[in-house]
C-alpha cells in the first residue's frame, strides 16, 4: 500500500469530506431484538430445567410426603394447607408429591422412548436414506407398516398383552418412535446426500460408514433434535392418555393421567384435581414445543 | 435537473438483524432523465438492489428508509403501500433476476399479463386479452396467441423473462427497473433481452435503470453509469466517458473492477491485478473511505475521513482522495 | 472415426517431451431420464453425445457452453460420478470406466474436483483444517501429526493463515475463502488433474480475480492440468491453453484459445463472441446474432444440432451430422459451412431474420 502523503493543506483535507452518517435504526429496537431472541430460548428452556429439577432433585433436598399413600385424616385438604401446599386428594395423598413422582415417570418414559427412537430409528433411517438401491425400499416398507398401526390402539394392545407397567409402556411407545424418527432421519439424509460436500467426501476416499456418521449425522441432527422435542410432547400426552384409561401406570403409583382420571368425578365440586395436573402437563408440552421452535430458529433448520 | 424523471437524494436504508444495524444503503443520490438508460453497477452487498426496492416500496416491514426519491415530482419515500400501488406498474415497474420466481407456475402466462393490465385499467376480459397478445408481440415472442395459454414451465428462460417484461410494460410505465434481469440468462439470450429492452425504450419513450455486477453491460448498453460500493455511490459518469477511448475511470474501486474482469484481449495465463480482502461488513462500516482497507493506493487521509461524492469534472462525479491519474482502461 | 483431437505439443506454447495425453476421452455419451413435474417419466435427455478430447500434462483445457450444453455433465462423466453411458476415459493409462471400488478410489487420488458452490462443497459442521485433512486421512497418508501439519501447509499454499482460519467453520468464511479451502482440499493428494466446474462463477469479480490467480500459481507450482468449465468465454479463454465450445451435448469447435477467439470457425462461437458486452474502448456493442430459443436436449435437431438457430444453415445441415475437421493447426471445427467459407446460397434464401437480427446486421 503506497503511503504517499500528498501536498494538501488542512482546508483541502477537510473540504469534500463526509462524516459517517448517524444511525438510522433506533438503538432501543436493536436491544429489544436481542432480548427477545434470548427470551425465546431461555424461558421455555428455563421452565423445563425447573420442572426437571423439581421432579428429580427437589425430593432429595427436602423431604416431601409419599405420592402413593396418605393418611385418611388428611383427606381432601384444599390448596395452601399447612404441609400440603397444593392440598390432598380424597384419599389423603399429597397432590404435590403426586405431581413430582408422576412427573418422574413421565420424564423417564418420554426420554427413554425418544432415545430409543433416535438411536434405532436413526441408524435405520440414515441407512435407508444413504444407500438407496434396495435397502431403502425394504426399510421404508417396514416403517410404513409400523406407522400405519393406529398408535393408541397399538399401545393399548401391547399394554393388555404384556401387562401394564412402565417398562412395557416404553416398549409399546417405541413402536411409534422408531419409525417416526427413522422417517425423519431418512428424509434429512436424502437431502444431505445431494450436497456437494458428500460427493467431495467420497472423492476424497472416505468410506461410506464414516460419511454417514461423520458427515450426514452432524448435519441432520439439528433438524432431528427439534423434531425430537416436539415428539417428546406427543409421547407425554399419549402416556397421559394411557394412564388416564388405567392401562399404563397402575394406581397407587402416581401419574398425571391417572390424577386427571380420578378427578373427573369431582370435576364441578373440586376442579383443582383435574386442573392442576392438566396445567402442569400443558406447561410441560408447551415448553417442549417453544424450545423446539427457538432451537430451530437458532440452528437455521427449515 | 428540473426535467428529470427520477431524482434520488440522500437515500438511506437500514434494518435491524440479530440485534445489529445493517446499513444497506448509506446516502445515495442520482437522477434519471426521461428516455435515458442508467446502469447501477456494484458487487453483492453494495446496496444496488436494496436502493431500487426502496424506491418501489418493496422492502419488508421494519426496514427504515430515509431520504427522498421523486418520480415526476412526486415523493415516493414515505408513501403508504396503497398509495405506492398506484404508481407501481403504471408509472414505474420492476423486473427481477429469476423469471421462474416472478411467474406463478400454476397460471397461464397470458392470464398473468391480463391480471397486470386489469389491476390498473378498467378493461373488459376480451380487451385485456387483446392487449396481452399485443404485449407478447411487443416483446418479440413468436406465435403470441399460442403462447398466451401456455404455462411458465413450457417456456425457456429467455421467453419467461420476456413475459415478465411484458407484464411490467402492461401500463406503459415511464420508468423500468431491471434488477439483474439478465444475470440468470445465457450470454446469447442476454444480448437478445438487452436489445429488446433498448428497443422498447425507444418505442415507448421509457427510462431504463438496469442493475448489474457486469461493467461490460454498462459499457455496451448504458448512457450513464453509477458505481456503488458498500452502500454509497463512488463514481458516476456517462458511459462514453468511462469506457470510451481515452476513458477516464477515476475512483480506485472502479479501476479495480475494470482490471479484474477477464478480457478477451488478454493473453492466457496472465496474472490479474488483484485487490485483497472483501467488502466491509454493512453492520460495521469503517470510518473513512469504505474501500480504503483494500485499496492499493490508500493513504492516511483515506482512512481518516470519507471522501464525498462531488462533481470534479463536468458530468463526472467521484468520491476518492487519490483518483487514478491516466485515463487508459485495461 | 473421430479424428485425433490431440493438439501438437508446440500449440500449447510449451515444449513438452511427453506427448502422451494425461487424459484421453473418447466418444463419451451421457444420458438421463427427464422427469416431468410430478415424477412421471419424460423423454431421455441426451446431455453428452459422443464427445472426445485430450488433455496433455500441464495443459488447461477450457470448456465453454451455455445452459443445456452438457458441460457440467461432461465433467462428471470424466469423473465417473455417475459413469457415462458409453465411451472411454483413459487417465494415466487406466481405463476409468472399467474400474470399480478401491481401484477407482486410487485412480481418483490423482483427479480432483472443485464445485461452483463453495459453501455446498464444504461440510458446514466441520472445521476448515479437518476438511483439508480429510483426503489424507481417507488414504491413510502418514501419521495424525504429519497430516495435521500438511493441512496447515496446504492452507498456507492457498493464502489462508492456518492459525486464523484452521479452526473456523465454513459459515464464518467469505465465498472466496471457502473456495480456497475447497481448492486446498482438492490439491491435498497432489493430483495431476483438477476439474473445475464453474469454480469462480458464484464469486464477486474482485474475489474471482484472486481465486483465478491462485489457480495460476498452483498450476505453475504443482504442474497441474485443468479441465476448466464455465459459461463465460472471456474467463475460459484467459485461463486456458485450449478452448472447446460446446452446444447441446457436442463440441462445435476446439482449438488454441487465441485461435478460437481471433479466428472463430463455427457460427456458434462467433455468436457467443458477438454477444459478450466488452468494456474495451471502441469495442462494438454486443449484438444478438442468434435467433430463436435453444432446442430441447430431449429431442435435439437432426444433423447439426445448431442448425435451428444458425444463420448459415442449409439442407445438408439437417441431413448430415458434421464431423470435426482440422482447419487450422490444432484447431478443429464440426460444421459443414465454417466461417472460413462463404455462406451457402441456400442459407441466404432460407433464413428468416428476426427484426433484432436485421437491426444487428443493418
Amino acid at each position: 500500500m503506497a503511503a504517499q502523503l500528498p501536498d494538501m493543506t488542512a482546508a483541502t483535507l477537510t473540504a469534500g469530506a463526509q462524516d459517517p452518517l448517524p444511525s438510522l435504526v433506533s438503538a432501543g429496537r436493536l436491544r429489544w431484538q436481542r432480548i427477545a431472541r434470548a427470551l425465546r430460548l431461555w424461558v421455555p428452556g428455563g421452565i423445563l430445567i425447573l420442572l426437571l429439577f423439581v421432579c428429580f432433585v427437589w425430593p432429595h433436598i427436602y423431604s416431601i410426603p409419599p405420592g402413593d399413600s396418605g393418611s385418611i385424616l388428611a383427606a381432601g385438604e384444599p390448596p395452601f394447607s399447612p404441609g400440603h401446599w397444593l392440598g390432598t386428594d380424597p384419599n389423603g395423598v399429597d397432590i404435590f408429591s403426586m405431581l413430582v413422582y408422576g412427573g418422574q415417570v413421565s420424564f423417564e418414559i418420554c426420554l427413554a422412548v425418544t432415545a430409543i427412537g433416535m438411536i434405532v430409528g436413526g441408524v435405520l433411517g440414515m441407512t435407508a436414506g444413504y444407500f438407496g438401491s434396495w435397502v431403502d425400499p425394504v426399510l421404508s416398507r417396514v416403517f410404513d407398516v409400523l406407522i400405519a398401526f393406529p398408535a393408541l390402539v397399538l399401545v393399548l394392545a401391547i399394554a393388555e398383552v404384556l401387562g401394564p407397567s412402565e417398562m412395557h409402556l416404553i416398549w409399546a411407545l417405541s413402536f411409534l418412535s422408531v419409525p417416526g424418527f427413522a422417517r425423519i432421519f431418512r428424509a434429512s439424509t436424502l437431502v444431505a446426500r445431494q450436497q456437494p460436500y458428500i460427493t467431495a467426501a467420497r472423492l476424497s476416499g472416505t468410506s461410506n460408514w464414516k460419511i454417514i456418521f461423520k458427515h450426514i449425522l452432524p448435519n441432520v441432527l439439528p433438524g432431528v433434535v427439534t423434531f425430537g422435542l416436539l415428539f417428546m410432547g406427543i409421547i407425554v400426552i399419549i402416556e397421559g392418555a394411557v394412564d388416564f384409561l388405567g392401562l399404563g401406570i397402575q394406581i397407587p403409583q402416581p401419574s398425571w393421567g391417572a390424577m386427571i382420571a380420578k378427578g373427573q368425578n369431582v370435576l364441578t365440586a373440586q376442579p383443582e384435581y383435574v386442573l392442576i395436573p392438566s396445567i402442569v402437563l400443558l406447561i410441560f408440552v408447551m415448553s417442549l414445543n417453544l424450545l423446539g421452535d427457538a432451537l430451530r430458529e437458532r440452528w437455521g433448520v427449515r | 435537473m428540473s426535467n428529470a424523471l427520477l431524482e434520488v437524494e440522500d437515500l438511506r436504508v437500514a434494518f435491524a438483524a440479530g440485534g445489529r444495524e445493517i446499513r444497506a444503503v448509506d446516502g445515495v443520490s442520482y437522477t434519471v432523465e426521461p428516455g435515458r438508460t442508467l446502469a447501477i453497477i456494484g458487487e453483492s452487498g453494495s446496496g444496488k438492489t436494496v436502493g431500487c426496492r426502496a424506491i418501489m416500496g418493496l422492502l419488508p416491514v421494519g426496514t427504515v428508509i430515509s431520504g427522498s426519491a421523486r418520480l415526476n415530482g412526486t415523493e415516493l419515500i414515505g408513501l403508504s403501500d396503497s398509495q405506492l400501488r398506484k404508481h407501481r406498474g403504471s408509472d414505474m415497474a420492476m423486473v427481477f433476476q429469476d423469471p421462474a420466481r416472478s411467474l406463478n407456475p400454476t397460471m397461464q402466462v397470458g392470464k398473468q399479463i391480463t391480471e397486470a393490465i386489469r389491476t390498473h385499467r378498467k378493461v373488459g376480459k376480451s380487451e385485456a386479452r387483446d392487449q396481452a397478445i399485443e404485449l407478447l408481440r411487443l416483446v418479440r415472442i413468436p406465435a403470441p396467441e399460442r403462447r398466451f395459454s401456455e404455462y411458465p414451465h413450457q417456456l425457456s428462460g429467455g421467453m419467461r423473462q420476456r413475459v415478465v417484461i411484458a407484464m411490467a410494460l402492461a401500463c406503459r410505465p415511464k420508468l423500468l427497473i431491471a434488477d439483474e434481469a439478465t444475470t440468470a440468462l445465457d450470454v446469447t439470450t442476454q444480448a437478445q433481452i438487452m436489445e429488446l429492452l433498448l428497443e422498447l425504450q425507444r418505442d415507448l419513450d421509457m427510462a431504463l435503470i438496469f442493475i448489474s455486477h457486469d461493467l461490460g453491460l454498462a459499457a455496451s448498453y448504458a448512457d450513464e453509469v453509477v458505481v456503488m460500493y458498500a452502500g454509497k455511490v463512488v463514481e458516476q459518469a456517462p458511459a462514453k466517458r468511462l469506457f470510451g477511448t481515452g476513458g477516464t475511470v477515476k475512483m480506485r474501486y472502479t479501476r479495480a473492477l475494470l482490471d479484474a474482469i477477464p478480457h478477451l484481449e488478454r493473453p492466457a495465463h496472465a496474472e490479474l491485478p488483484v485487490v485483497t480482502g472483501r467488502p466491509p461488513d454493512p453492520s460495521a462500516l469503517p470510518v473513512g473511505c469504505s474501500f480504503a482497507p483494500r485499496c492499493p493506493s490508500a493513504a492516511d487521509d483515506c482512512t481518516a475521513k470519507a471522501p464525498a461524492l462531488a462533481e470534479h469534472a463536468p458530468g463526472h462525479r467521484w468520491a476518492c482522495w487519490h483518483p487514478c491519474e491516466n485515463g487508459a482502461t485495461a | 472415426m473421430t479424428p485425433d483431437n490431440t493438439a501438437p505439443a508446440d500449440n500449447t506454447g510449451d515444449a513438452r517431451s511427453d506427448k502422451k495425453p494425461l487424459l484421453a476421452a473418447r466418444d463419451l455419451v451421457q444420458e438421463f431420464i427427464a422427469r416431468e413435474a410430478g415424477g412421471a417419466r419424460g423423454g431421455v435427455v441426451q446431455a453428452v453425445s459422443s464427445v472426445s478430447f485430450d488433455i496433455m500434462p500441464g495443459e488447461t483445457l477450457g470448456v465453454v457452453g451455455e445452459t443445456g450444453s452438457g458441460k457440467s455433465t461432461l465433467a462428471r462423466a470424466v469423473l465417473q460420478a455417475p459413469r457415462p453411458k458409453s465411451g472411454s476415459v483413459v487417465f494415466r493409462d487406466m481405463e476409468l470406466t472399467k474400474l470399480r471400488g478401491s481401484a477407482l478410489l486410487s485412480a481418483r487420488r490423482d483427479m480432483q474436483f472443485v464445485w461452483q458452490d463453495p459453501f455446498g462443497s464444504l461440510d458446514p459442521k466441520w472445521q476448515v483444517r479437518s476438511i483439508v485433512e480429510e483426503p489424507l486421512a481417507a488414504h491413510s497418508v502418514g501419521t495424525r501429526q504429519s497430516r495435521r501439519k500438511r493441512a496447515e501447509e496446504l492452507l498456507d499454499l492457498v493464502g489462508l493463515d492456518p492459525a486464523r482460519y484452521g479452526k473456523r467453520h465454513s459459515r464464518e468464511l467469505s465465498g472466496g475463502q471457502a473456495q480456497r479451502v475447497a481448492i486446498a482440499r482438492a490439491v491435498a493428494l497432489e493430483p495431476s488433474l483438477l476439474i473445475c466446474d464453474e469454480a469462480v462463477s458464484s464469486l464477486d469479480v474482485l474475489i474471482q480475480a484472486q481465486v483465478l490467480n491462485l489457480f495460476e500459481r498452483l498450476r505453475r507450482e504443482l504442474n497441474l492440468s485443468y479441465l476448466f468449465i464455465a459459461h463465460d468465454l472471456a474467463l475460459v479463454k484467459q485461463v486456458s491453453d485450449r478452448v472447446a465450445v460446446m452446444y447441446l451435448g457436442k463440441f462445435c469447435e476446439i482449438g488454441p484459445g487465441e485461435s478460437v477467439y481471433k479466428q472463430p470457425l463455427h457460427p456458434y462461437t462467433k455468436a457467443l463472441l458477438d454477444s459478450i458486452p466488452s468494456t474495451e474502448p471502441g469495442a462494438a456493442r454486443a449484438t444478438a446474432t442468434l435467433r430463436g430459443e435453444p432446442p430441447s436436449p430431449i429431442n435435439p435437431p437432426s444433423g447439426c444440432r445448431f442448425r435451428t438457430r444458425c444463420p448459415r444453415a442449409a439442407d445438408r445441415c439437417a441431413s448430415e451430422v458434421p464431423q470435426p475437421r482440422e482447419l487450422a493447426p490444432g484447431h478443429l471445427v464440426a460444421c459443414h459451412f465454417p466461417l472460413t467459407e462463404p455462406a451457402p446460397a441456400a442459407a441466404a434464401a432460407a433464413s428468416v431474420p428476426t427484426s433484432a437480427q436485421a437491426q444487428a446486421q443493418g
